[in-house]
């Protein structure tokens, strides 16, 4: 009302405050002792502030304090209904935030439920941040359940490597042990939320770790040595080597520092065979461009756009914030979405315009409505899913939709907007390539290795006819995975949460992560195995420290230097002519499908998150979920 | 007692261990000289006598056997007879043998010191579980 | 012209520790250093050390011999006060035979200065 005065902190708002404390406490539990929010719960929080110094509640008639059966919602999420005041947060963000309508209330008054009505699992890839929000202990997390209150933990600030979104983390450690992961605020990139894999895949970094390093002996076995033992052994394999066929592949979580150290050790010893696991086709101007591979409007950028047009791509399980922001638009700016790929449950509507590449064809020709669409769209984007240009046809699909987009461009508004963007999967991927690794491995199997760095690359995408006769094989990473097994030496190195290391998103944007706990066993950080190495293949590296190696980072691109910041693409039109130019069409009519299809094939994905024993869990719970006959499965 | 009974026992004594040498000897393993009657003798070697001429206390007692030189210990003596050594029971086992259970062990003396002796190990759970390489498939 | 100032300045004296001119120093170095001599086979004795009596004279020479670029009267006096005060300390067995042992540094590793062997050591 006009002139009205609000008291905040009148004695009469105080009271008032105090008697909500009151009735909210009256059903409300005191366990806090046990409670796993306490300490950081908003009601003991409040009551400390408002709360009275001692309670009426007297229990006259003998029944006891409210009480509610706890819910099975999954692997992930633990419920202790009764300690739920109500405030139904994690029913909005269910059904607002994530787009899963699991959650809801039954029941009036004191009787009111918090629940999904049946038993069944809250299937949502974005699950996990309900913890986050629920201002009390009735929604906490199963794997941290007991472990750590949040006093007697250090919070490391990192980013995650789990994709390509680049979500900023807080590392919750103790005793040199990784506690739990949560979300920090980041509004460019993940707001407020991440994904389950994010959060709950770190107990994978505890299991299948490589400690020492390991050499193949004579009977084929990999044996434990030492360092000085393992790094000789290699540096013997250099020297039977052919130098310019020592190649180096980087595997999806691979840091900048230990690509870069990489690099350059690889091209001291005289090859230019470097390579990323995950392909991009090198058509026309291929990676030469940075607007050609990155996603060029940024992920806050879905927010301004009025037509997301995806390509081959499956959001909501290869970049689940990067669909939460699609979501957003979707509820709060009308955004219309045009999906062609497969009919996956993306948690909004889209129109659906099926997998095969003679529609995407025809809107590159301009006889598809769609094309249209787009022209007549304000600022119209398309997302190209990296999944779906894994495959031979993979180049003519990105040829195709870099035309689309250049002829959207043509009727554009806008001139500054960039229509084309690509999604991500692998957090190393857009990092590598600003680097110059060559994308994909077609090259690497055309040259026949005689020597293979892998670096952390577990794809398993590589066989023995892949490489030379005899071929080496040295894997440097953090867990035991496809890559440790076909190497013929193992050299253990740290994982994401253990190392002081930079990644750049899909979107181009270069993020600092930080050590939070250190390296298991005589485990070390990688680009120090590799200036070690470099020393002893007789090509020292020059840098000694952290500071050196992020020097020369600078050097390669400004976007290295400034981390936290967006490097707006130039040359967009440049490299739009350059790639129209040299089309070269042939009938490839394989469907547009990505890989990760269902919810179940989110949960393991990397080295790290198939270690996880809770993401095995995770996929368990979604197996029988599926065969429960109460439970709706899951589309497609 | 008269003087010549006293006597009489040093002479059982020199008599019953082996005379002068054997005396000295059994003296200098044992720091004691006694005579008494054979009850019995364990598996182990052990030898029981018993003489009520002595008080109550020191009137059963055993000699360890010559292959466990100086390193004897009360912890050889077998349970059954070591409740007639200490007076749990009037009759020893060679007379009154006890009921033999199949679930019985075997007597072990205590390994504190040795090289068999019982070490406590870790049952904690390491924090980070190490990949150990599958065997051999090729 | 040097004023009388600077002259003063040039020529002033610097409050002696002990000694008044080199030879003084020079007496008092060599009395202790004869002090720990004679001290030595009570030292290899008293602390049960498992060095010859040689060894232990070679290592107060050593140590004596470490310093011996000092020429500034007042640090040599420092040095022979500090020394004293370390004779007093193992005459007395206020010392315990590992303080005794420091000297020689046979359980200390040097640290890694290079890269390599800071990696192979596991530190920064």
């Amino acid at each position: 009302m006009k002139g009205m005065k609000v008291k905040t902190d009148s004695p009469v708002t105080r009271k008032a405050r105090e008697g909500v404390m009151e009735f909210l406490l009256v059903n409300h539990p005191l366990d806090c002792p046990i409670c796993d929010q306490g300490g950081e719960c908003d009601l003991q929080d409040q009551s400390m502030a408002f709360g009275s110094d001692r309670s009426r509640f007297t229990d006259n008639a003998f029944t006891g304090k409210r009480a509610v059966e706890d819910k099975n919602i999954g692997p992930l999420i633990k419920t202790i209904m009764t300690r739920c005041i109500h405030c139904t947060r994690c029913i909005r963000f269910a059904s607002e935030v994530a787009g899963v309508d699991d959650l809801g209330t039954s029941g009036r008054g004191s009787d009111m439920q918090v629940g999904t009505y049946v038993e069944k699992m809250f299937k949502s890839e974005l699950s996990g941040n309900v913890i986050d929000l629920c201002p009390v202990g009735a929604l906490t997390s199963k794997p941290y359940a007991f472990t750590t209150r949040p006093w007697e933990t250090r919070r490391i600030e990192s980013i995650d490597v789990m994709d390509a979104v680049g979500s900023n983390i807080v590392v919750s450690m103790r005793t040199n042990e990784v506690m739990r992961i949560l979300p920090r605020l980041n509004e460019d990139i993940n707001e407020e939320w991440i994904s389950d894999k994010s959060r709950f895949a770190y107990d994978g970094l505890k299991r299948q770790r490589l400690t020492t390093p390991f050499v193949r002996n004579n009977s084929g076995e990999l044996v434990a040595t030492d360092w000085e033992t393992a790094l000789f052994d290699i540096a013997q394999r250099v020297k039977d080597a052919n130098p310019a066929t020592i190649a180096g592949v980087a595997g999806g979580q691979a840091d900048l520092e230990a690509m870069v150290c990489l690099k350059d050790m690889i091209n001291r010893l005289g090859s230019e065979v470097l390579c990323t696991e995950e392909a991009f086709p090198m058509i026309n101007s291929g990676t030469d461009f940075r607007s050609n591979y990155v996603m060029n409007t940024t992920i806050a950028g879905i927010e301004e756009s009025d037509l997301v047009f995806l390509v081959g791509t499956n959001p909501r399980l290869e970049g689940s914030l990067v669909n939460a922001r699609i979501r957003k638009s979707w509820v709060h700016n009308e955004m219309c979405v045009v999906l062609l790929g497969a009919p996956v449950d993306l948690s909004y509507d889209y129109q659906y315009l099926g997998d095969s590449f003679s529609v995407l064809k025809e809107i590159a020709d301009g006889s598809h409505p769609i094309a249209k669409a787009l022209a007549d769209a304000d600022k119209p984007m398309i997302i190209l899913g990296s999944d779906a240009i894994q495959h031979n046809n993979g180049s003519l699909i990105l040829d195709t939709v870099k035309r689309i987009a250049k002829n959207t461009k043509k009727s554009l508004n806008h001139p500054d907007w960039k229509v084309f963007n690509v999604l991500h999967r692998n957090a190393s991927q857009v990092g590598a390539l600003d680097m110059g690794y060559k994308p994909g491995m077609d090259s690497l199997k055309c040259d026949k290795p005689s020597l293979l760095f892998l670096l952390g690359a577990d794809a398993d995408k590589l066989n023995n006819d892949d490489l030379h006769g005899n071929a080496g094989v040295i894997y440097i990473g953090s867990h035991g995975d496809a890559g440790a097994q076909m190497a013929d030496v193992v050299l253990p190195a740290a994982a994401y949460t253990e190392k002081d290391a930079m990644y750049v998103n899909t979107e181009g944007r270069a993020q600092v992560g930080r050590q939070a706990v250190s390296p298991p066993g005589m485990a070390r950080h990688d680009w120090k195995i590799i200036r070690a190495l470099s020393e002893i293949l007789g090509v020292s590296l020059p840098y000694d420290k952290l500071s050196d190696v992020r020097g020369r980072l600078a050097e390669i691109s400004p976007t290295f230097d400034r981390p936290g910041r967006v490097e707006e693409t130039g040359f967009d039109n440049v490299s739009d002519d350059v790639t129209i130019d040299k089309i070269t069409h042939t009938g490839a009519t394989a469907p547009v499908v990505p890989a990760l299809l269902k919810l179940r094939d989110f949960y393991m994905t990397d080295p790290i998150s198939r270690s996880s024993l809770t993401m095995a869990k995770c996929v368990q719970a979604y197996d029988e979920a599926e065969a429960n006959p109460y439970s709706k499965p899951e589309a497609i | 007692m008269s003087l010549f009974q006293k006597i009489g026992n040093i002479g059982k004594i020199f008599r019953q261990n082996g005379g002068l040498v054997g005396s000295y000897l059994k003296l200098f393993r044992t720091d004691d000289l006694k005579w008494g009657t054979l009850v019995g003798e364990d598996k182990y070697g052990n030898k029981y006598f018993q003489n009520d001429y002595y008080f109550m206390g020191r009137n059963r007692w055993v000699e360890y056997p010559l292959s466990v030189g100086h390193d004897y210990d009360a912890s050889q003596v077998p349970p059954e007879w070591h409740r007639w050594l200490q007076y749990i029971a009037d009759e020893p086992p060679s007379q009154l043998p006890l009921p033999k259970r199949k679930w019985m062990a075997d007597h072990t003396e205590n390994l504190s010191g040795t090289e068999r002796c019982y070490v406590p190990y870790s049952t904690t759970r390491p924090k980070v579980e190490a990949w150990v390489p599958p065997k051999n498939n090729l | 012209m040097a004023s009388p100032r600077i002259v003063q300045q040039g020529i002033k004296q610097v409050k002696p520790l002990m000694s008044v001119d080199r030879t003084e120093a020079r007496r008092r170095v060599l009395n202790l250093y004869k002090a720990w001599y004679r001290q030595i086979p009570y030292v290899v004795k008293d602390f049960y050390l498992p060095i010859t009596v040689k060894m232990g004279r070679d290592k107060v020479r050593e140590l004596f011999l470490k310093n011996k670029h000092v020429t500034d009267i007042r640090i040599i006096d420092m040095l022979v006060i500090k020394g004293q005060m370390d004779l007093v300390e193992t005459a007395n067995i206020w010392k315990q035979r590992n303080h005794v042992m420091m000297f020689f540094k046979d359980t200390v590793n040097p640290k890694p200065k290079d890269f390599l062997s800071k990696f192979y050591e596991g530190q920064e």
